[in-house]
């Protein structure tokens, strides 16, 4: 496995020796800033693309594919167009809370990309709390979206808010119990670099054998719900809110809600594949040396992003199968049948550790 | 040094939204100031190491107690609604009262030498969860037992409030 | 701490928060509401009976909640006030069934903040108390707001959970206060820190307007008035009898172990706070018709004469404040509960619709009789023991100019209770309140509080055993 702290040490000494103290860390802050942002920005352009190929794929036909060879600069059009739209606001009261709402969502997304590894020693913000700081930093995300809600002064926006917040502060509880308390369990510890090197002797998918897969489950549903996306999507369903809460944004506003959906899809498939599918570790079987070797050859971020885009794709094949559910039928699935079944899950999680009956 | 210039950062932020906080008349901008205050609290949590306690106050704070409020407010206002300022007295008053106290509790906080503890508290989050746990001294099992009734009798609240009418 | 103590020092709150799950599992599982009434009763009566025999005494969880004889004797007559509301307000409780559809509620509400209060009475350190404050508050603020539709019960609830709530803020900053300026929050290691430092005292003064709100206490005494009419039947006398006992008895253990050191500083405070609370208790009084706020400002007044008390800081004193609290319950009970009997049966709560009561219903204006003398302090009832030994324990501190204005006070008192004796001894009316009976549990309930003003008036034991209890706990 590279060790990526031989080049991340390597910069900051190179920057030691030009600046002092005070200036190595801003200089550090802007470098991180800069490439996450253009990390941010190339996710969404991929996703959204992604999101259009695979949706035709499934409905067999053809994608976007003119502009640019297989309509790769689909997105890069759209994007430009979204820039050059005019910004149609309304006469809504309060205009600060209007332009301040979509920034809450964004900087939720970043924040909780910063602490997910992408391969050894490559993360961002390495603290002993890893895990439960994704939690508490998606749940600022909820007050962005009920603020954009209500400062569009749109009664359909505040209904589409309310319900789209109520969703999500719902599953939040499922989530945290199954995917952070049950993992953690096995794991022993928050810190997200921890959890991948502990399942360097195998995922923990398979060795915590049936409490991990109820988990898993749990996680994927729960996961689809906390980023509104279909069965759950009820509060953007073009056919019934209009667009739900940012129906009144326009433009670059418009498109900060959108690249905020599909990172946060993203964040959620990071999160499955570092709590569950080993993160950047490579695929071993076990006493097959010679296929370990050649593995192991390819380095960790790329095995990250494989299996990151397997859940993204079992994530978008989820939207063309299901029907959308109401929102009663949503909260009725969340507190009457995950809620028991993710406590259920956690002391059954907890006396298989207690017993030892772990692989 | 960096953690003080943070901190002055933060105590600054904290001040300017509290007061702004209580003296903005339009409500949901008022919740806003309250959530940049409690954000910035959890940034002093975060300067002095402990990183837990700042999850715990981002996770019930910013993303449970401040949604709650939105949730009230966007319930019961209508948009472009402005409370009410108080009379002119009132203010005087009020500020006048506001300043006296503000006086004393502040002269009384900086005439005092404060020893620095000598304890050491452990960062993990396991002995955190082994505390929780504890019943012999030092242990937290009984508070945390009895916040647990606590909490039952208050949903049983909410419930003799909200619940609608029995119709027959 | 080994388990086998454990089950005999706290068995009080494992029983009592266990009626509290049993009442939620019956309230899911019985069809016929009514019988829950009856089920809350039985299964309280049982717990209070049992809570005079042989309660352990000690320490638990490393100094957090500590049992002694003294604390479990006032749990008992906590006990027994409880008791006598849930008589009084059975009916009223049968009668919500048909309005609203909610009857269990009302009575795991009431267990639940008498468990905080027991939580708070035995706390030994700020956390516990903290919690036992809170878990004293909240749910009596959803019960103020029980019947809900009407709006008095409503703007009730709403002021109380809101000066509630800043005034338990306020308590917090006093305690960070002293946790700052010591580094522990436990009471017995909290004695050496008190000094007269500036800190501690602002601290010690925050923390005090937590409980001297509970036990409306000048100027923490506005939201009485309003909460007390506008919260419904057992509601009021809860409030008034129940929460200010605890906080009295909890205050008056605060201020004779921990604070002793400062006695001079929180002295000087008592003796102004209580001079000015008998004043305006009963200067508003006065002018009081309607017949709960009557009963409220007369109980700011009582709260004046209970703090009196604990100026001595001497056993006396303390079994001085324990006594009177105990004659309190009682005359406090019965006359809240004749007024209740009249406001189920009638609406009218006027005390001018009180006049020539005693043609009409002549057993429960003698009761009325009774408790009002007990309250004001005629001898033989137990009112008058209860005031007789404040005021001797105060005299043996030497505050003679106090003992004077609280005389001065009971004579204004004496007044306006003897105005509602005349409305209904003396006045005619033309259409009186018509002759009633009230169901069993009423009269258990009216009975109870006139057995318990007679008892401890006349039977000279208890006071003793009071004495000697807490001789035990100040050595």
């Amino acid at each position: 496995m590279y060790d990526f702290s031989k080049i991340t040490g390597a910069i900051h000494n190179w920057l030691s020796s030009i600046m002092p103290d005070l200036g190595v860390i801003i200089t550090e802050w802007v470098l991180i800033g800069v490439v996450f942002l253009a990390f941010f920005a190339l996710l969404g352009l991929i996703l959204v693309y992604a999101e259009r190929r695979i949706a035709g794929f499934f409905q067999f036909r053809l994608g976007p594919n003119r502009v640019g060879p297989f309509g790769m600069f689909q997105t890069v059009a759209d994007t430009v167009k979204l820039l050059l739209k005019e910004l149609v606001g309304t006469k809504e009261a309060d205009s600060f809370l209007y332009n301040l709402a979509p920034y809450f969502l964004i900087i939720a997304a970043l924040m909780s990309m910063a602490v997910i590894p992408y391969g050894f020693n490559l993360v961002a913000y390495d603290v002993n709390i890893g895990l439960f700081f994704m939690m508490a930093v998606s749940s600022i995300g909820v007050i962005g979206i009920l603020l954009a809600g209500w400062s569009s002064n749109n009664k359909y926006s505040m209904i589409g808010a309310i319900r789209s917040s109520a969703i999500i502060i719902s599953y939040e509880l499922s989530l945290g119990l199954s995917s952070v308390l049950a993992m953690v369990l096995l794991a022993g510890t928050l810190n997200m670099n921890e959890i991948v090197m502990s399942q360097q002797a195998g995922w923990w998918l398979f060795r915590g054998h049936i409490p991990a897969i109820i988990a898993f489950i749990v996680f994927i549903i729960t996961g689809t719900a906390e980023t509104n996306r279909v069965p759950f999507d009820l509060t953007e369903a073009e056919s019934e809110l209009g667009a739900g809460f940012h129906a009144e944004y326009s433009g670059i506003k418009f498109a900060f809600f959108f690249l905020a959906e599909f990172v946060n899809m993203f964040i959620i498939s990071a999160i499955a594949v570092t709590v569950f599918l080993g993160g950047w570790l490579p695929i071993h079987i076990p006493f097959w040396d010679g296929f370990n070797g050649i593995m192991d050859y390819i380095p960790g971020p790329i095995w990250f992003m494989i299996k990151t885009s397997i859940v993204i794709f079992i994530l978008m094949w989820f939207r063309w199968t299901f029907p959308r559910l109401r929102i009663d039928q949503v909260l009725t699935l969340e507190w009457k049948y995950l809620l028991p079944i993710s406590l259920v899950n956690l002391i059954l999680m907890a006396f298989v550790v207690m017993m030892g009956w772990v692989f | 040094m960096g953690a003080q210039i943070m901190f002055y950062i933060l105590a600054t932020v904290i001040v300017v939204f509290s007061f702004l906080a209580v003296t903005s008349r339009k409500v949901m901008r008022a919740t806003v100031y309250l959530l940049f205050v409690l954000l910035a609290t959890a940034g002093l949590y975060f300067i002095i190491d402990y990183n837990f306690m700042a999850g715990i106050q981002l996770i019930v704070y910013a993303g449970g107690i401040v949604a709650l409020i939105v949730f009230a407010v966007m319930l019961t206002e209508k948009i472009g609604d402005k409370i009410e300022s108080p009379s002119n007295m009132q203010m005087i008053l009020a500020g006048l009262i506001s300043i006296a106290g503000a006086g004393v509790t502040i002269s009384v906080l900086l005439g005092h030498d404060f020893k620095q503890s000598t304890q050491n508290i452990g960062q993990n989050v396991a002995t955190i969860g082994e505390n929780l746990l504890n019943y012999g001294k030092d242990g937290y099992v009984l508070p945390f037992e009895v916040v647990s009734i606590l909490l039952l009798a208050s949903m049983i609240a909410a419930i003799v409030v909200a619940k609608r009418k029995f119709e027959n | 701490m080994d388990l086998s103590n454990f089950f005999s020092i706290m068995r009080g709150e494992i029983v009592l928060a266990a009626i509290i799950l049993i009442l939620l599992l019956a309230e899911i599982a019985t069809k016929d509401k009514k019988k829950i009434v009856d089920l809350a009763i039985g299964l309280f009566l049982i717990h209070t009976i049992f809570g005079f025999f042989g309660v352990g005494e000690g320490v638990l969880f490393g100094g957090m909640f500590k049992a002694s004889p003294i604390v479990n004797l006032f749990k008992n007559i906590l006990n027994v006030g409880v008791l006598i509301i849930l008589f009084q307000s059975a009916s009223w409780v049968k009668g919500k069934l048909e309005e609203h559809n909610r009857v269990s509620e009302f009575y795991i509400l009431l267990f639940a903040s008498l468990l905080g209060m027991y939580y708070m009475i035995s706390a030994g350190d700020f956390l516990m108390f903290y919690i036992g404050i809170e878990m004293a508050s909240l749910p009596v603020a959803g019960l103020a707001a029980f019947d809900i539709y009407q709006k008095r019960s409503a703007e009730a609830a709403l002021k109380y959970i809101f000066l509630a709530a800043i005034t338990s803020g306020i308590s917090l900053l006093g305690i960070s206060f002293l946790y700052s300026a010591s580094g522990t929050i436990f009471f017995d290691e909290l004695k050496p820190f008190m000094t007269n430092d500036s800190l501690i005292t602002l601290g010690f003064l925050f923390f005090l307007v937590g409980l001297l709100f509970k036990i409306s206490i000048v100027p923490f005494h506005l939201w009485t008035a309003d909460v007390y009419e506008g919260a419904p039947i057992g509601v009021t006398s809860y409030l008034s009898v129940i929460s200010k006992g605890a906080a009295a008895f909890i205050l008056i253990i605060i201020l004779f172990t921990m604070a002793k050191p400062i006695m001079e500083l929180w002295r000087e405070v008592i003796y102004m706070l209580s001079i000015l609370t008998m004043f305006i208790g009963n200067i508003f009084a006065l002018r009081q018709k309607n017949m709960k706020r009557f009963l409220a400002f007369s109980s700011i007044a009582q709260a004046g004469f209970i703090i009196l008390g604990m100026l001595s800081g001497t056993q006396l004193g303390m079994s001085a404040v324990v006594f009177f609290i105990a004659t309190y319950i009682f005359s406090n009970l019965g006359a809240f509960g004749v007024v209740y009997a009249i406001a189920n049966q009638s609406g009218k709560e006027n005390m001018d619709d009180y006049n020539g009561f005693y043609r009409t219903n002549p057993l429960l204006s003698v009761l009325m009789m009774l408790a009002l003398f007990s309250l004001a302090g005629i001898p033989p009832v137990a009112g008058f023991f209860g005031k007789f030994f404040l005021f001797m324990s105060a005299a043996s501190a030497g505050y003679y100019w106090l003992i004077l204005f609280a005389v001065i006070n009971v004579t204004i008192s004496l007044y306006y209770y003897l105005l509602v004796v005349r409305a209904m001894f003396v006045r005619q009316n033309d259409n009186p309140i018509p002759a009633f009976k009230s169901d069993v549990y009423m009269k258990i309930g009216l009975i109870l509080p006139a057995i318990g003003i007679f008892v401890l008036g006349l039977y000279s034991p208890i006071y003793e055993h009071i004495n000697e209890l807490v001789g035990m706990f100040l050595k």
